[in-house]
């Protein structure tokens, strides 16, 4: 090929080719503006020739730009700019008329030294690419990946849910299957109870009686003539120390018919935990009275270890079942009682928000320890000593304030208390099985 | 891989090409700039990563490559470590306030920069002639030990050349590593060899 | 009669450079060392009219060098060849002590007319 035929495929490549190319010299004049710069910016190489960059186009990033240019005059060496950091140097549209999303055509650049015989960099020549189409599918794919994220929080929002609902209902089965197993037992037990406590009854009854015949006898003593039996009557009294043993009889029947009682009740819990899903009488009744009734019963429990602070609120007669309720309160004093260690206090309050009443029983107790404060709900869970509780007490209470259509919450701090709030609604829920 | 009398000829090439390139980057910022020893190491690349972690003393870097070809071909890291540009920045020529992308810009401007004169001093020492393609970031605040997993090297053994850059007084550090491919050695080790001859 | 050269660095490559780039038919006696310290003991050992001296050595460095020469009064034409050439390397190392700076790799270009300057080379 001829010389000058090479040059006019040069000239013609470097102004046809689908991207831009200019050239600036030291003092950043325009030496060339090829076919796509002069269309896309809108002002063509004739008029531009010989013109300062820079005065040329006033929107462009001035300082940066000279120091970038001039770099390359200084170093001799290739620069480079990219689209992802810098999405364009020159404002030019974009021609997409359908896909949108960019605002401009995003470019890179590469920043070429033209040097001469003397090594000394004459020129530098920037060409500039259209990435338009790499930053529209980059977006695209910078979307679906953020929606894939989305997506996958919510899938793993969704197994929490599902974990949490499988427990809830592992929980009820635990319950129920208890339940069927605390009936049984109560079932057994309860009748041999029953009669020791009736024979109890009547066994004091007959001591009553047989005192009395002794006292008879003793008042009789008087009357005996015979020295030798009057001596023999007083010795074995004394013997016997029938005094002391009038009293420890007494005693003695106290506490048996005490340790009966205790039965009877554990035994009326189990059968009242076996049978929470049985029908009963819902009315609206006074929570302070049934609280009031309730501390009665405790008294004993909770007058050695704890100072009693009421603060009622002001609230509606609430519809529910109301010895259960009453079971639930007690529940919740013994527990507080037994977690003061030396001396503590135990406060009560009540309160109504909206369409809820709640009953709030606090102590300063030893606390609930952070990994047990989801089990103690769990039928069996305590920590207490074997023999000592039988860990039923709160997953009661729990079955009960359920069928209220109501919620227990806890909280606790480890050597400060805990603090239980049961939430009622001050109606039954329409509709709802009981 | 090399004899001894190529690795001294190599260390001081190395020497040659890393003092131009701090003399250029001075030049750019207009800061004086420490230079460490440039270090040349032959490893195994599963040494690489090790060698590095040794070398940066970071926890977290962000990285640009760079390859080059022509008579020598490789790959060029720069390696910075947890530090902020802003104070680079105004000596580039931007606004004080940068965000991220400017940041990145920085970066990859800085290692075309630097690359380019520390190669482009070493190649002109052996005589080789070579380019640059653009730079890329090839990692941002991730722990060193996994930038070489990023990029996997394919190749049998590595030359490693490095050396570290201080600005005297701007809080701003970075390291440049020069990564070539066993078989490049070779020619590598040729071009050395004729850069000996001379003397 | 032979100027007494000594040559520093801890490259013996870059010693072998820089002697290449000496001017041809010089009448010349080059010694050379490692690093700083070896410097001292050759100075120490006989007359040394020329140093060129490298800044990164290991041991005792060219500043370093510099130093204990001037606290040794020892003293020569020092013309320091390093690869770190940015100004005020140069500007450090003249306050040292130095009496020029030269950039590696050494040109004889650029060497003569220094030589000349101090008299070393007609």
């Amino acid at each position: 090929m001829q010389t000058k035929d090479i040059s006019h495929l040069l000239d013609f490549v470097v102004d046809r080719l689908e991207v831009g190319i200019f050239a600036v010299d030291v003092e950043m004049r325009i030496v060339l503006w090829n076919h796509f710069m002069a269309s896309h910016s809108g002002k063509h190489s004739e008029d531009l020739l010989g013109k300062n960059l820079f005065e040329a186009f006033p929107e462009l990033p001035n300082e940066w730009l000279k120091k970038k240019i001039n770099n390359v005059f200084i170093l001799k060496n290739y620069a480079f700019t990219s689209w992802e950091q810098r999405p364009y140097i020159f404002q030019f549209q974009h021609n997409r008329p359908i896909t949108g999303g960019v605002d401009t055509m995003q470019q890179s650049c590469t920043f070429l030294p033209v040097k001469n015989t003397q090594d000394e960099v004459e020129y530098v020549c920037i060409t500039l690419f259209d990435f338009t189409d790499t930053a529209i599918f980059q977006q695209q794919l910078n979307r679906v990946i953020e929606a894939l994220k989305i997506e996958k929080a919510e899938q793993l929002q969704l197994s929490k849910t599902l974990e949490e609902a499988q427990n809830q209902l592992m929980q009820s089965e635990k319950m129920s299957s208890i339940g069927q197993l605390a009936a049984g037992v109560a079932h057994e037990i309860n009748n041999p109870i029953g009669y020791v406590y009736s024979n109890l009854g009547t066994l004091e009854k007959y001591v009553q009686d047989v005192f009395g015949m002794i006292d008879l006898y003793e008042q009789a003593e008087s009357a005996i003539t015979d020295e030798a039996t009057r001596v023999r009557i007083k010795e074995a009294r004394e013997k016997l120390d029938m005094e002391f043993l009038k009293e420890d009889l007494r005693a003695l029947m106290n506490e048996s018919k005490d340790g009966i009682t205790r039965v009877k009740k554990i035994v009326q819990n189990l059968k009242n935990f076996s049978r929470v899903d049985a029908f009963d009488e819902w009315c609206f009744s006074n929570l302070h009275q049934g609280l009031d009734s309730t501390l009665n019963i405790v008294n004993n429990e909770i007058k050695y270890k704890a100072d009693l602070i009421k603060e009622y609120g002001d609230i509606p007669e609430v519809e529910c079942l109301s010895s259960q309720l009453n079971q639930v309160f007690m529940n919740l004093l013994v527990n507080s009682a037994h977690a003061i260690e030396e001396r503590g206090t135990i406060t009560i309050r009540t309160g109504m928000r909206e369409k809820e009443v709640w009953v709030e029983v606090a102590d300063t107790g030893k606390g609930i320890a952070p990994e047990h404060i989801k089990k103690i709900f769990d039928p069996f869970f305590t920590t207490k000593p074997i023999g000592k509780g039988t860990g039923l007490g709160l997953s009661l209470s729990y079955g009960i304030v359920q069928k209220h259509h109501g919620r227990i919450e806890v909280q606790s701090e480890v050597g400060k208390g805990a603090t239980f709030r049961v939430w009622l609604p001050v109606r039954k829920p329409q509709g709802k099985q009981a | 891989m090399l004899t001894k009398d190529q690795r001294d000829a190599l260390q001081e090439i190395a020497n040659i090409g890393m003092g131009q390139a701090g003399e250029v980057i001075a030049r750019v910022l207009n800061e004086f700039v420490t230079l460490s020893i440039p270090r040349v190491l032959i490893l195994k690349p599963n040494l690489i990563a090790p060698a590095l972690q040794r070398i940066v003393n970071s926890e977290a870097v962000s990285a640009v490559r760079q390859a080059f070809h022509g008579n020598l071909r490789g790959e060029a890291l720069v390696l910075f470590g947890a530090q902020r540009c802003n104070d680079l920045a105004g000596l580039m020529g931007y606004e004080e306030k940068i965000d991220h992308a400017t940041e990145m810009e920085i970066l990859l401007d800085i290692s075309n920069i630097l690359v380019g004169a520390c190669l482009g001093g070493i190649a002109k020492q052996v005589n080789a002639d070579i380019g640059f393609s653009a730079p890329s970031l090839m990692a941002d605040h991730v722990p060193v030990n996994e930038i070489l997993k990023i990029s996997d090297v394919s190749w049998e053994c590595a030359l490693l050349l490095e050396v570290n850059f201080k600005l005297e007084k701007l809080s701003f550090a970075c390291h440049l590593i020069i990564l070539m491919p066993e078989n490049e050695l070779k020619t590598f080790a040729g071009k050395i060899d004729r850069f000996m001859e001379a003397f | 009669m032979a100027i007494s050269i000594l040559v520093v660095d801890d490259s013996p490559m870059a010693r072998k450079m820089l002697i290449k780039a000496l001017p041809a038919h010089w009448n010349v006696k080059i010694t050379q060392a490692g690093n700083g310290k070896e410097a001292i003991a050759e100075f120490r050992a006989g007359k040394v009219d020329l140093m060129f001296l490298d800044l990164t050595m290991p041991e005792m460095d060219g500043y370093q060098t510099l130093e204990a020469m001037r606290n040794e009064g020892l003293k020569c034409v020092v013309i320091v060849v390093s690869a770190d050439i940015q100004p005020i390397a140069q500007e450090r190392v003249l306050k040292a002590g130095a009496a020029a700076f030269i950039k590696k790799p050494v040109d004889i270009q650029k060497l003569e007319p220094i030589l000349r300057q101090f008299g070393l080379l007609e």
